[in-house]
């Protein structure tokens, strides 16, 4: 909700009291900001790659002094794929621990839980899910989120697939989780809406082994394309396995966790991950001659010194992760650590420089991750972490 | 006829024993009082995490007390009760957020989603009638894998993997402490209508049922009834759980009801130990708190409540209610005789019971291949003491098996007064006033011997199931009524001192003994008697003679099936010998002693 | 899709075959139902992968190392959970205390192994044909397995001795067959039953903890509707099972399949509890 002259006017006025008036002592204290990522369980890929972006983000911001002399200290409560875990947690992260503001979930299915109760302890949060009605100004005035909204990824999906690869017959899978059910839900309307037939769709258990009745459904009804919508790699590996086993020559475009290294381990084949085309963000691709952009070379330099592993996961995870906490220690640093100051300057940010992308939030728009940067790539294409983007694409 | 016998209870009981009495009753309650203190003050020391680990304790009880009765009282091992969570939760939710139809009040939901929990538990939980323990158990696991993946499939409704937001009940139960004290309030509630149930003549037969399965038949317990209403009554509570469930977690997926959770609650109940309400009760608390205290626990939360389990079942059965069991830790006294009066049992009497006369007309049985009963006459009059005696194999306890309705003969028929009654009425012979013991002991071990005899009144009571949750005064008086009618009955065989003790600690003769009382309670026209004096020493026979011949005064038609021959040719009127499976003899007992057959056969020279 | 049917419902049916048969084997030496047994079928895909596929040892050997966990953890199971509670007044506290053995072995597994479904080596270097090494092994494993017991019960004498103990248990002793030491027996070879049906079925069910609840169920439908102790029954209700269930799979999908098969199992119990093909249950008073 847009700031009114007067608050805007009070809160500068706060943050400048606030500064002023603290004793020596409380200026030392750590800033504490609550960490609700999945470690472990089925949907744990992205909290993982994330995990170690906020690690490295953090040590170097106490390390340069943290802010204004306060270290920030991360307080860590694994959710564990598990919604009810993650309510447990943000409870004690806020209720407890009482920290300044929450970073995560980051799994949509956690954050459906979270976000409310969040917003009801006046808690600010930044959270990377993908689910549209994970936002809401008026509802839910202190959430940010520092990613792409399901419209704009599945928006470049649908686009590759129908005006790209010209495919009209699509056939849409997803887990039962809820990123995955809200992902069906959204995007079979979006193809739809763009003239393609919808031959198949389904969500299915993540953890079935077996996915033949599935994909040989999706062939008789004449699919062309195959798009997944899952964070789980051995779903998406099995899917992809199956495609090989098979000998079904479609193109399989989706979820970006389809370029992960962990979904690279569990192919059968390495040939199996030709004509795969996940998701993944401009700034952390090859451009069209093979280059990547300063920022992103001085990361990854940055990577390999702190010797941080990534065949495992995506490179934008890592760069999320790093994203976040800078993000916040700016606003800190700016404003001050209190609830309304961070909010303030979160709804004024204007690009602010991230590794993956630059974020802009405004008082009516708290999705701060901008279209165009939304792009495909190839999964095979994979070269230190980054890939090219897919055959035909162009923006 | 109630006042009479509680005056007559009342001079007999001793004023200290009064004293004793509302001290044990004080004892019993202090726990619960601690309890309700600390959680009504809960909020001036628990801070606001801790108020949310609370609240779930008191959501989770709320649907733990209600499946205590299934499993801890009834024995029924209904694994997969979280079905029934997740559907409260839904069913609320779904109303309150308007899905289906226009958006209902909170309060209004979860009435609902009370009573469709009551029905879906009763639909679960019907299954045990037909299926052994195992196949139950395995049923509920499949019921709650059922209710998880039709909402994940149901999506308009349910939201699908989606989920749909939980219900937010209005001021002032909307802050953090407001809901707490909602849902405190609910477990409370749940807290005194179960122990009400477990004061209570059902409470009672739910461990019948569970123990001595063929003893509650025998008393009139209808097993089917009985268990119905326990699963409407733990399906009602587990879907007010539920939608308790689903504020407190403010938004739900089917993924937040897991098997994990089932297992929580049916080990609580099992740590807790059986017949209980306070050992549930600390065992939900402790499983809910425990995986708090330790980031790590929380992934080996599941783990440590299997080892919790394996532990319990291994060495402490009983579980924490047996640990906190002090009363009985008390040594008995040895040397223990039993003295009966039998000038007491006509005091049970208020009236010379008159069903006319019992007879066997002509029954024939047989299993199989194998004739076990041929064409039996029998006939026991009110009044008369009937024995029946004759080698192993001659079908003895088949006849009594017969009469108390186990096997439904070929032909022939047991008749009532002339008429015959139903073959396989089990359950109803308590109700014709048809009493008996058995040959092993079937008593209930974990129930004091009080409570066991007031088992046989069971069908005696009026109130009902609803009453007893309420305690309303219906109920009250039944209590009062059964309980002094017990004592009275434990007076008469001389018991009265092991009254409050655990019927497992009694010794063989002791057990036997109770199990007459129990029968005195339904003052029976006829009560049968399988081999009342094995493991008695002579002294305990002569006592049982003349209690016998005491109940037969009262007019009461005895048939005792025994061995020892000399027990049955002291006391009876009439004898019949059989010999496989026919009679080989009937008569007075002079008439048998010296009968050639009978001699040689069996008696000897 | 009417191959992929067949042979994906025969196989799986065998999987399940197996572990009906190593409920039996074990209820025939102690009157009891173990909830163990699902959690061996697990291992033998958790197993099979942990010791071919991470630890890389040669096929035959990780083979016989999982049947000799599959030993090793039936006596386990005998000895911690069965032995004690036979002994008991109680007669169901075999259900509780199998139950809590089972979620202590899955619940290790999610946390030591994975929570994730991790893939299981391919055992066979040849090329993927249709009628694939995945669906033969299962049904190969039931095959064999069948006929050993047939020939086992049939025609030696630790068979017939283990037939003795199930039928007259009493009389037994009395002749003085060594009851406890053929109940291990038993629950050891019920324990390699139920590896062998998990690694046989390894390469189709993959190695996942969750494997577990899910045979304790599907594997116990087959007794149920075949009679208690009955293996010829559960394996023909065990194949019946596995077709009923994959052509619910291919033809509608996984949620349904689920739905329908436990309905037709409640509802059939229900109508006859004793099972399709089994007897009456006779009370003892």
């Amino acid at each position: 909700m847009p700031l009114t002259r007067r608050q805007a006017l009070a809160s500068a006025a706060a943050a400048v009291a606030s500064t002023v008036a603290k004793p020596a002592i409380a200026a030392k204290e750590p800033i504490l900001i609550g960490y609700l990522p999945a470690l472990t369980g089925p949907s744990s890929s992205t909290g993982v790659g994330i995990n170690r972006g906020i690690q490295l983000a953090v040590q170097e911001i106490n390390a340069a002094g943290g802010i204004d002399g306060r270290q920030i200290e991360l307080i860590t409560r694994d959710t564990q794929s598990d919604p009810t875990k993650a309510v447990n947690g943000a409870a004690e992260l806020t209720r407890g621990q009482k920290v300044s503001v929450v970073f995560g979930p980051v799994n949509s299915g956690e954050s459906l839980a979270v976000v409310p109760l969040l917003a009801r302890t006046n808690t600010p949060q930044v959270h990377p899910c993908w689910v549209d009605t994970l936002t809401d100004p008026k509802k839910y005035p202190m959430c940010f989120r520092n990613a792409p909204t399901n419209q704009q990824i599945g928006g470049a999906a649908n686009r590759y697939v129908v005006d790209v690869l010209k495919h009209k017959k699509v056939a849409v899978i997803s887990d039962t989780t809820g990123y995955g059910t809200a992902s069906v839900n959204a995007y079979v309307p979006m193809l739809k809406a763009k003239g393609a037939e919808v031959v198949y769709q389904s969500n299915v258990d993540a953890a079935n082994p077996d996915l033949k009745p599935e994909i040989l459904r999706m062939r008789s009804a004449g699919a062309e394309a195959i798009m997944p919508w899952s964070v789980n790699a051995g779903f998406l590996s099995r899917i992809i396995n199956t495609r090989g086993q098979m000998e079904w020559n479609v193109p399989i475009v989706g979820q970006t966790t389809l370029g992960s290294g962990q979904t690279q381990a569990l192919l059968e084949k390495p040939d199996y991950w030709a004509k795969v085309y996940p998701n993944n963000f401009r700034p952390v691709c090859y451009t069209p001659d093979g280059k990547l952009t300063d920022r992103t070379t001085a990361f990854l330099d940055r990577l390999k010194s702190a010797k941080i592993e990534m065949a495992d996961t995506l490179l934008w995870w890592i760069a999320l992760g790093y994203d976040s906490p800078r993000m916040i220690a700016e606003a800190m640093k700016n404003v001050g650590s209190e609830a309304e100051q961070i909010v303030g300057y979160l709804n004024n940010l204007k690009e602010f420089p991230g590794v993956y992308g630059d974020m802009s939030f405004t008082p009516d728009r708290h999705d701060g991750y901008p279209d165009e940067e939304v792009v495909m790539v190839e999964a095979n294409s994979l070269k230190n972490g980054a890939f090219k983007l897919a055959p035909g694409y162009s923006a | 006829m109630e006042t009479e016998i509680t005056q007559q209870a009342t001079k007999l009981r001793p004023a200290s024993a009064n004293g004793r009495a509302f001290a044990s009753g004080l004892g019993t309650a202090l726990p619960f009082l601690a309890l309700l203190v600390v959680g009504v003050a809960f909020p001036l020391f628990g801070g606001g995490y801790w108020g949310v680990i609370a609240t779930r304790a008191c959501v989770y009880w709320v649907l733990v007390s209600g499946l205590n009765l299934v499993v801890g009282f009834a024995g029924q091992i209904a694994i997969g009760w979280v079905a029934l969570l997740t559907l409260g939760a839904y069913t609320t939710s779904v109303l309150v957020a308007g899905n289906v139809m226009a958006p209902l009040s909170p309060y209004l939901a979860l009435a609902i989603a009370a009573l469709v929990g009551a029905v879906f538990g009763l639909i679960v939980g019907l299954p045990a009638l037909r299926l052994r323990t195992f196949y139950f158990a395995i049923t509920t696991l499949g019921f709650a894998t059922i209710v998880t993946q039709v909402a994940l499939a149901w999506q308009s409704v349910t939201g699908g993997g989606v989920g749909v937001p939980g219900p937010v009940f209005p001021e002032p139960f909307s802050s953090q402490w407001g809901f707490y004290y909602f849902c405190f309030g609910f477990a409370a509630v749940c807290t005194w209508m179960t122990a009400n149930i477990a004061e209570s003549r059902f409470g009672r037969a739910l461990a019948a049922i569970r123990d001595a399965e063929v003893a509650a038949e025998a008393s009139g317990i209808s097993k089917p009834v009985l268990l119905g209403k326990v699963f409407l009554f733990a399906g009602a509570t587990a879907a007010v759980a539920g939608g308790l469930f689903a504020s407190l977690q403010s938004y739900i997926t089917p993924d937040a009801f897991t098997l994990d959770l089932s297992i929580l609650f049916f080990i609580a109940i099992l740590i807790g130990g059986r017949s209980s309400i306070l050992g549930p009760l600390l065992g939900t608390i402790l499983l809910t708190a425990l995986p708090e205290f330790a980031a790590p626990l929380v992934a080996w939360s599941t783990f440590l409540y299997a080892v919790l389990l394996l532990i319990i079942v291994l060495a402490i059965p009983g579980g924490i209610s047996e640990m906190l069991d002090f009363k009985n830790r008390r040594a008995l006294e040895s040397n223990r005789a039993i003295v009966p009066r039998p000038e007491l049992v006509a005091r049970l009497f208020d009236s010379v019971p008159n069903a006319g006369t019992l007879t066997l007309d002509q029954v024939t049985l047989s299993f199989g291949g194998v004739l076990a009963i041929d064409g039996l006459d029998l006939e026991i009059r009110p009044g008369q003491l009937h024995g029946l005696i004759g080698p192993n194999g001659s079908g003895k306890t088949t006849t009594l098996n017969v009469i108390s309705g186990y096997y439904a003969p070929q032909r022939g028929a047991v008749r009532l007064n002339g008429k015959a009654i139903p073959a396989l009425a089990r359950d109803q012979r308590a109700h014709m006033r048809i009493a008996r013991t058995f040959q092993t002991p079937r008593i209930v071990g974990s129930a004091t011997v009080l409570e066991n005899v007031m088992i046989g009144g069971t069908i005696d009571g009026n109130g009902t199931f609803v009453e007893s949750l309420l305690s309303l005064p219906r109920h009250r008086r039944d209590e009062a009524m059964l309980r002094d009618t017990a004592m009275l009955a434990l007076e008469a065989v001389g018991l009265e001192r092991l009254a409050s003790v655990r019927a497992d600690r009694l010794q063989h003769a002791e057990l036997r003994f109770t199990e007459i009382a129990r029968a005195l309670m339904l003052r029976p026209a006829f009560l049968l008697l399988d081999e009342p004096a094995a493991g008695l020493s002579a002294e305990e026979i002569a006592r049982l003679s003349a209690l016998l011949q005491a109940i037969a005064r009262a007019g009461t038609g005895v048939l005792v099936v025994e061995h020892h021959p000399d027990l049955i040719f002291d006391i009876c009127d009439q004898v019949t010998v059989l010999n496989l499976g026919r009679t080989l003899a009937a008569g007075t007992p002079a008439q048998i002693r010296s009968h050639r057959e009978v001699v040689n056969a069996y008696l000897g020279a | 899709m009417v191959s992929s049917i067949v042979l994906s419902g025969t196989a799986i049916g065998c999987i399940y075959a197996l572990i009906a048969v190593t409920y039996n084997v074990m209820f025939s030496a102690s009157r009891v139902f173990s909830f163990t047994a699902g959690t061996l079928g697990m291992l033998g895909g958790v197993l099979g992968s942990l010791f071919i596929a991470r630890m890389g040892l040669p096929v035959a050997i990780g083979f016989l190392l999982v049947l000799a966990g599959g030993a090793v953890l039936g006596i386990v199971t005998e000895i911690v959970a069965v032995r004690p509670v036979l002994k008991s007044l109680d007669q169901h506290l075999y259900v509780l205390s199998t139950l809590a053995l089972a979620l202590m072995i899955q619940q290790f597994t999610a946390i030591e192994w994975s929570t994730e479904p991790l893939p299981f080596p391919r055992l066979f270097d040849i090329a993927r044909v249709e009628f694939d090494q995945q669906f033969w092994l299962p049904m190969l494993a039931c095959l064999v397995v069948i006929v050993s017991l047939e020939l086992l019960y049939r025609h030696t004498l630790i068979g017939h001795a283990f037939i003795a103990i199930a039928e007259d248990n009493y009389a037994a002793r009395a002749l003085g067959l060594p009851e406890r030491r053929l109940r291990m027996t038993s629950f050891a070879l019920a324990g390699v039953i139920g590896t062998l049906a998990g690694f046989a079925g390894g390469e189709m069910l993959l190695a996942f903890f969750a494997n577990a609840p899910m045979l304790t169920f599907y594997g116990f439908v087959p007794v149920a509707l075949g009679g208690m102790g009955n293996n010829r029954g559960a394996v023909v209700a065990g194949l019946m099972l596995g077709l009923f269930q994959q052509t619910a799979n291919f033809l509608v999908g996984g949620i349904f399949a689920s739905v329908a098969v436990f309905s037709v199992f409640i509802i059939v119990l229900l109508a006859r509890p004793e099972g399709l093909v089994g007897a009456a249950l006779q009370r003892r008073v």
